[in-house]
């Protein structure tokens, strides 16, 4: 079996370049440099598109924002170093079924989604330690049971971040000399390990935010993580299971390579504008690196996994599966 | 009631060959948008224009039928005689037609006889590819499969979720495929591909 064909890679631009105007000309969308002279310096199908994320000085013709809601893709805005501003959402006009599904789902019904995420949280925790040769790592397969068995979202989210000191605590012997985890620190980043992964975290946050937008949940309405006034819960419980084996992996593969060195990072720990850029490429690649399914056997591209569990989660609450299958990794 | 609301109740003449292609994939298509554009309906969208048609000139027309409860713009060939004679491109890269063209044009006769208060027993099945029109007989058992399929496409409910299709090679081609995912149901989940052509697929 092969996966569907769907465009999924080519469906996500990165614009960085500062100074430049995304318009259209003739069905395609053109990156065009205003500020210098070097023309069209990217075009796409406008077919084939999705998402557009574009950081700092980079501005869309007028035209263009009205093409992107005819064909319903959405723009992200960040600043220049990646933090996220805002984003134009195209209208879609079938909204109101899938969310009335959302809005009805139980408490019963939440927490059993909520379950499979952490369960497959946990799972992949432990199999991206065991990937990296560490073993010992029992104490994580009785949380996961634990979270199995949870009984309210509370005692839940304990045993998460119970599991989640203890995976932190192996993981650091994963790093190359001179790189430790520590005490994670959520912000400001005290210390470039955790500057990395708190952008990973955010890129592969915007990943998901465009997936569930994509197929028209409500980001902000989530199943275990509290919803507050502009955190987007969804995309955070949805996050949880790629946090191992997509976030984590990428940061200390990156250290562990040398792609990124200590001098990459400016006095407020974060990352130059040049190790940014090169930052951006190689996360651009690692989601369109193909890895074998689990349950489908065939290659997809982790972009497309991260989609495609959007979809999943979709149908479990929609009904039209009966639970959540959350992507978990065994080996 | 307003005319435009009333409308809404009407099944789309298109929506007929949708429905005989695959009743799920119509189902995506009408309540949750997730059909994807594929490249043969953009193709189709620009190629509908401006095609020049042997044996007489084309005009599009809208129709609708409350009793049939069919509604929906057909393109017609009027003879040399003035006869309207109903028509369907077809973009298909076999060279060939499907039964569920040949449902689709026989709504469309059926809409064109109600307005014209005459029998219109044949239509054409015009392909791109061969550049060849097909002369279809419209017969009894067309127009029954019609109104069968009039009243199923009305009784579609959100909350029902037509089953996986009988024949998986239908899938190959389907732009819905991404999302209605019935190769992984069949794995996460095997008793909702029971009794559908993704049986025993898991």
């Amino acid at each position: 079996m092969k996966a569907s064909e769907g465009v999924f890679d080519e469906s996500v631009v990165y614009v960085t370049e500062q100074g430049t105007q995304v318009r259209t000309d003739e069905g395609r969308i053109v990156v065009w440099d205003v500020d210098g002279d070097g023309g069209e310096l990217a075009t796409y199908p406008t077919e084939q598109l999705d998402t557009i994320n574009v950081f700092g000085g980079v501005n869309f013709s007028t035209p263009f924002v009205a093409e992107a809601n005819e064909y319903g893709i959405v723009l992200n805005y960040f600043t220049e170093n990646g933090q996220y501003r805002g984003s134009f959402v195209p209208e879609k006009n079938t909204i109101a079924e899938v969310r009335r599904a959302q809005y009805a789902l139980s408490e019963a019904d939440e927490l059993a989604i909520a379950k499979a995420m952490i369960r497959a949280k946990i799972r992949n925790s432990r199999t991206l330690l065991s990937r990296k040769g560490v073993h010992g790592t029992e104490v994580l397969k009785d949380l996961g049971v634990r979270a199995e068995n949870a009984t309210d979202e509370d005692s839940l989210r304990g045993t998460e971040g119970e599991a989640a000191e203890r995976y932190f605590d192996r993981l650091d012997e994963t790093l190359t000399d001179g790189w430790t985890f520590e005490q994670r620190t959520k912000r400001p980043p005290e210390d470039h390990v955790n500057s990395l992964l708190s952008l990973t975290y955010v890129m592969v946050k915007n990943e998901v935010l465009s997936a569930l937008r994509q197929y028209n949940l409500d980001p902000f309405l989530g199943v275990l993580h509290a919803d507050r006034h502009g955190r987007p819960s969804l995309a955070l419980d949805l996050q949880e299971e790629f946090r191992p084996i997509f976030c984590d992996a990428f940061a200390t593969r990156l250290i562990n390579r040398g792609t990124i060195t200590h001098d990459d990072f400016n006095a407020d720990n974060r990352l130059s504008d040049d190790a940014f850029k090169t930052y951006l490429g190689k996360f651009d690649d690692y989601l369109q690196e193909e890895f074998t399914h689990p349950y489908f056997e065939y290659s997809v591209t982790r972009r497309k996994a991260i989609r495609q569990q959007a979809i999943l989660l979709r149908k479990a609450i929609t009904g039209e599966l009966d639970e959540y299958h959350p992507l978990e990794m065994t080996r | 009631m307003t005319a435009s609301s009333f409308k809404d109740e009407l099944v789309h003449v298109s929506a007929l060959n949708e429905y005989v292609y695959c009743p799920r994939r119509l189902y995506y298509q009408r309540y949750h948008d997730e059909i994807g554009t594929p490249y043969e309906l953009v193709d189709g969208r620009s190629k509908h224009r401006g095609q020049a048609e042997r044996g007489g000139w084309t005009t599009e027309r809208y129709f609708r039928d409350d009793d049939l409860g069919l509604h929906g713009k057909i393109d017609l060939v009027e003879s040399g005689d003035g006869t309207l004679t109903p028509v369907e491109r077809k973009r298909a890269e076999s060279g060939d037609y499907y039964p569920s063209d040949e449902v689709q044009l026989a709504g469309y006769c059926m809409l064109l006889e109600c307005a014209i208060g005459e029998s219109v027993n044949v239509g054409y099945i015009y392909l791109y590819s061969s550049d060849q029109r097909h002369a279809i007989h419209i017969t009894d058992k067309h127009r029954r499969t019609v109104r069968e399929i009039v009243r199923r496409i009305s009784d579609m409910e959100v909350d029902n979720v037509p089953p996986l299709t009988d024949n998986p090679d239908k899938c190959e081609a389907c732009s819905a495929r991404t999302y209605c995912m019935p190769a992984e149901t069949a794995i996460l989940e095997p008793e909702k591909a029971n009794e559908t052509g993704w049986e025993g697929h898991g």
